[in-house]
C-alpha cells in the first residue's frame, strides 16, 4: 500500500499556516518600523537645511510648494521653493504653525471631510480629491475659484470659500455649511497646504498640468 | 553596474532590496516559503514512524 | 446527515445568537435605507442637502455595515459554539450583558451622528461626536466600549474552546477573533500627521477585511458545509488550513496596496502589488472547494442508492454558494483590478474603489452572515430540511442581482472618472466635475439608484422571510 502523503496531511497545512501567518506578521512589523521612521513628520531645521522629507514640518506653510517631474524618480514630487506669504505672514514659529495644523487636522476629522472627499485618496468619491489641492490653479492668482470669491490670496480664498461653502457652488452638487469658523478655516488650509507638500510617489499623477485635453479647458 | 542606484527620498534595507520589479517581493516570498520545505520534511518524517 | 446543529431550541448561546442576528438584520436594513439616500443625491444633489448631507448619510451607510457584520460575525460564533465544543458556551450571562452595551452603544452613536452631525475641531468633538475616520468613525468612547464588548466576547471564545473540544474550526476562530479584536486598538489614537494616520487606519481596515474576515469566513463556511452537507470534517478542515495560510500569506503583507501613494515609501509598490496579487487565490480555492465538497458528498449519497439533496438548509446553503462565488469575484477579481500601483495610480480614490468595495462586502461577508441568519431560523425551529420560499426565491435574486447591477454601474463610473478626471484632466477640481458631468458617469449614476432600490425591495423580502420561513409547513421536521 501506498504511503499516506504529508500533502493530504492536516497537522502540515496546520503547522504551514501558523509559519507563514507568525512570519508575515513580523516581516509587516519589521516593515511598519521602517517605514514609521521614513514617514515621521520633520523639523524646521530639516526645512532650512533643505532636507528632503517625505512628510515635512508643519512650518513648510512659510515656504512655497510646487509639484515638478524628477526625472530620477520618474514622477512628480513636491519641491519645496522659496519663502512665501501665507495669510500675510512667513515667519510662522514651529509653534504656531504646529498649533495651526492640529487645528486644521482636527477640523478635517471633526467636519467629516472624508466622507465627501478623498484625502490621500482615502475617503469618499462625492467631492474631488483633496491631496494636492493646495497646488490646483483653479485656487491661484488666474483660477476661476480664487477670482469666484473676490479674494486676493490663495488662502484667504480657500478659508472664504471653507466658511461659506454654499455661497459659492461650483457644481450642481454643493459643499454644505458645516459652521466652520475663521479661525478653524485657517487650520483647514494650513492642513491642506501642509497635506501638498506630502511626497506621495507622484499621486495624483500630472496634477493640474494638462490644458487643453477636453472641451479646450 | 552591479545594483541600481537608490532612489526613493531615505536610503532603507527594504528599498535596497527593491533593485527592480521583482527582487524585493521574490525575496519575501522565498523566505516566507523556504521553510514549508522543512515542516514538510518533519511531518514526512513523523507519517512514517507512525506508519 | 449531520443533524447536529438542530440543538438551537433550548441553547443559551443559540439564543443569544439570534439575538445577535436579529440587532444585525436591522442594522443592515439601516444601511441600505442611508446607502439609498447617498445614491438618490448622486442623482439629485439637492435632496436633503443641509439636513442630511452626503457625508452624514454616507457615514451611517458605512457605519451600519461594519457594526452589523459585527453583530452578525459575534453571533454565528454563539451559534456555533455548542456545536463544535460539545458544551454550552462558557459566560453566557456576560455574552448576553455585553449585548446590550453593544446595542445601546450602536444607538446612540446613530441618533448622535444624525442630529449632531459635526461639532467643532476640537479633541471633544472626536470624543464625543465622530472622529471622521472613514469606517471607524466611532466617537473614542465608543472605542473603549466597542474594545470591553470584543474582549468579552474573545474572552468567551477561548473560555468555552478551552474548556470543551477544540476543532480545527474552533482553534481558527480564537486565534482569528483574538487578532481581529486586537487589531482595533491600532486606530484609537489622533494625530496630526496624515500619513501616519493613514497607515494605521489601513491596519484595521485592510486586516480586517482582507485577512481576519476573510478567515473567518473561511471558518463559518466549514462549518456550513459540516452541518448542512454533511461534508468529511477532516477534509474540510484540512482546506480551512490551507486557505489560512494562503489567506493570510498574501493578505498580511498584501497591506502594502494601501501605502502606495500615502507617504510611505516607494518599497510598498512591489511589496503591495505582489502580495495582494495572489489575494485572489485562495478565494478561488474556497470556491472550489465548497462546489467541489457539494458534487462529492451528494455523489457519495447517490452511488449508496439515496437521490435526495444532501442539502438540510437550501436557503442557507444558495446563500453559502453565493458567498463562495462572491468573495471570489468582487474580493478577488474586482480587487485584482485595481491592486497594482500602475493601474491604482488612475484608479486610487475613484467609484472603481466603490465598485469593489460594494462588490467585495456583499459577496464576501453579507451572503455567508445572511446563511447563517437562515441556519439559525432552522435550528430555533427544530426543522431537519428547510426549503426556500417565494419570498426567499425574491429576496435572493433582488438582493444579488441589485448588488451585482450597482457594482457593474460603478465600474462603469469608475472608468469615465479615471478617463476624464485622471488620465486627461489631471485630477483637480475642474477636472472632477468634468468627470462628473459625463453622460456615462451620469447614466451610471441613475443605474446605481435604480439597482439599490431593487437590493432594498429585496431586504423587505428577506427580512418578511426570515420572520415567517420557519412557520412555513412545506418543511421536512
Amino acid at each position: 500500500m501506498a504511503k499516506r502523503s504529508v500533502w493530504s496531511d492536516n497537522r502540515f497545512w496546520q503547522r504551514s499556516a501558523a509559519w507563514v501567518t507568525g512570519f508575515a506578521s513580523i516581516l509587516l512589523i519589521w516593515l511598519t518600523f521602517d517605514t514609521s521612521a521614513q514617514i515621521s513628520m520633520g523639523t524646521d531645521a530639516d526645512l532650512q537645511n533643505g532636507v528632503t522629507k517625505r512628510v515635512p514640518a508643519p512650518t513648510v506653510i512659510n515656504y512655497k510648494i510646487t509639484y515638478e517631474m524628477d526625472t530620477v524618480r520618474g514622477h512628480e514630487v513636491p519641491v519645496i521653493g522659496e519663502k512665501e506669504m501665507f495669510f500675510g505672514r512667513d515667519d510662522w514659529s514651529e509653534e504656531e504653525a504646529a498649533e495651526l495644523l492640529h487645528l486644521g487636522k482636527l477640523g478635517s476629522q471633526s467636519k467629516n471631510c472624508m466622507n465627501c472627499h478623498t484625502l490621500l485618496g482615502n475617503g469618499a468619491y462625492y467631492a474631488p480629491d483633496l491631496t494636492k489641492a493646495w497646488l490646483d490653479p483653479a485656487w491661484g492668482p488666474e483660477g476661476s475659484l480664487q477670482s469666484m470669491t473676490g479674494k486676493s490670496s490663495k488662502e484667504e480664498a480657500m478659508a472664504e470659500f471653507l466658511q461659506h461653502p454654499s455661497q459659492y457652488p461650483t457644481h450642481a452638487r454643493m459643499m454644505p455649511d458645516l459652521g466652520i469658523t475663521a479661525e478653524e478655516a485657517q487650520g483647514l488650509v494650513a492642513f491642506l497646504k501642509h497635506m501638498s507638500s506630502i511626497d506621495t510617489n507622484g499621486f495624483p499623477r500630472n496634477f493640474g498640468k494638462i490644458k487643453g485635453a477636453v472641451h479646450g479647458k | 553596474m552591479m545594483f541600481e542606484p537608490f532612489v526613493d527620498v531615505v536610503p532603507s534595507f527594504f528599498g535596497w532590496l527593491n533593485q527592480g520589479p521583482l527582487t524585493l517581493t521574490i525575496f519575501l516570498h522565498t523566505v516566507i516559503i523556504l521553510p514549508m520545505f522543512w515542516i514538510y520534511k518533519q511531518e514526512k518524517a513523523r507519517i512514517e514512524r507512525e506508519g | 446527515m449531520a443533524s447536529n446543529h438542530l440543538t438551537g431550541v433550548g441553547s443559551e448561546s443559540k439564543q443569544l445568537a439570534t439575538w445577535y442576528f436579529t440587532f444585525a438584520a436591522i442594522l443592515f436594513g439601516a444601511q441600505l435605507l442611508f446607502g439609498l439616500v447617498a445614491a438618490i443625491q448622486y442623482v439629485m444633489p439637492g435632496f436633503l442637502f443641509e439636513i442630511v448631507d452626503f457625508s452624514v448619510a454616507r457615514m451611517i451607510h458605512i457605519n451600519a455595515l461594519v457594526v452589523w457584520m459585527v453583530f452578525a460575525m459575534f453571533g454565528a460564533v454563539y451559534w456555533l459554539l455548542p456545536d463544535e465544543t460539545g458544551i454550552e458556551t462558557v459566560g453566557i450571562k456576560i455574552g448576553k450583558l455585553l449585548f446590550w452595551v453593544f446595542a445601546g452603544a450602536i444607538v446612540v452613536v446613530v441618533l448622535v451622528y444624525l442630529l449632531v452631525q459635526v461639532g467643532p475641531a476640537t479633541e471633544s468633538s472626536i470624543w464625543l461626536i465622530h472622529e471622521g475616520r472613514e469606517y471607524i468613525e466611532a466617537p473614542r468612547w465608543a472605542d473603549f466600549g466597542i474594545v470591553v464588548v470584543a474582549l468579552g466576547f474573545v474572552f468567551n471564545l477561548f473560555a468555552t474552546g478551552m474548556k470543551g473540544k477544540q476543532t480545527g474550526i474552533v482553534t481558527v476562530l480564537m486565534a482569528d477573533m483574538l487578532a481581529f479584536a486586537g487589531l482595533y486598538l491600532t486606530g484609537m489614537f489622533f494625530t496630526d500627521n496624515i500619513s501616519v494616520d493613514q497607515f494605521w487606519w489601513w491596519w484595521v481596515i485592510h486586516l480586517w477585511v482582507e485577512a481576519t474576515w476573510e478567515v473567518y469566513v473561511g471558518a463559518i463556511a466549514a462549518y456550513g458545509l459540516i452541518t448542512m452537507i454533511g461534508a468529511h470534517r477532516k477534509v474540510v478542515e484540512m482546506w480551512l488550513w490551507i486557505e489560512v495560510a494562503m489567506l493570510f500569506g498574501s493578505g498580511i503583507l498584501g497591506l502594502g496596496h494601501h501605502y502606495f501613494w500615502i507617504g510611505t515609501p516607494e518599497y510598498w509598490w512591489e511589496i503591495g502589488a505582489l502580495f495582494s496579487a495572489l489575494e485572489p487565490l485562495p478565494l478561488v480555492a474556497m470556491f472550489i472547494h465548497v462546489l467541489y465538497d457539494w458534487g462529492k458528498t451528494q455523489g457519495a449519497e447517490e452511488a449508496k442508492g439515496n437521490p435526495a439533496s444532501v442539502i438540510n438548509n437550501k436557503p442557507a446553503f444558495t446563500w453559502f454558494v453565493l458567498n463562495a462565488f462572491g468573495n471570489f469575484l468582487g474580493a478577488g477579481i474586482w480587487g485584482f483590478f485595481h491592486t497594482l500601483p500602475q493601474v491604482n495610480l488612475y484608479t486610487h480614490g475613484t467609484q472603481f474603489t466603490s465598485a469593489h468595495g460594494h462588490l467585495a462586502f456583499f459577496g464576501a461577508y453579507a451572503t455567508i452572515l445572511i446563511g447563517m441568519m437562515y441556519m439559525a431560523v432552522q435550528g430555533t425551529n427544530g426543522i431537519k430540511v428547510m426549503k426556500s420560499t417565494k419570498s426567499t426565491i425574491a429576496a435572493t435574486w433582488m438582493i444579488a442581482g441589485g448588488v451585482m447591477g450597482m457594482g457593474i454601474a460603478l465600474t462603469i463610473a469608475g472608468y469615465v472618472q479615471v478617463m476624464v478626471s485622471r488620465a486627461q484632466m489631471g485630477a483637480t477640481w475642474a477636472g472632477y466635475f468634468d468627470g462628473q458631468s459625463g453622460m456615462w458617469f451620469a447614466q451610471a449614476m441613475d443605474w446605481r439608484l435604480f439597482m439599490g432600490a431593487v437590493t432594498m425591495l429585496g431586504f423587505v423580502f428577506l427580512a418578511k422571510d426570515l420572520l415567517s420561513i420557519g412557520k412555513a409547513t412545506h418543511h421536512e421536521r
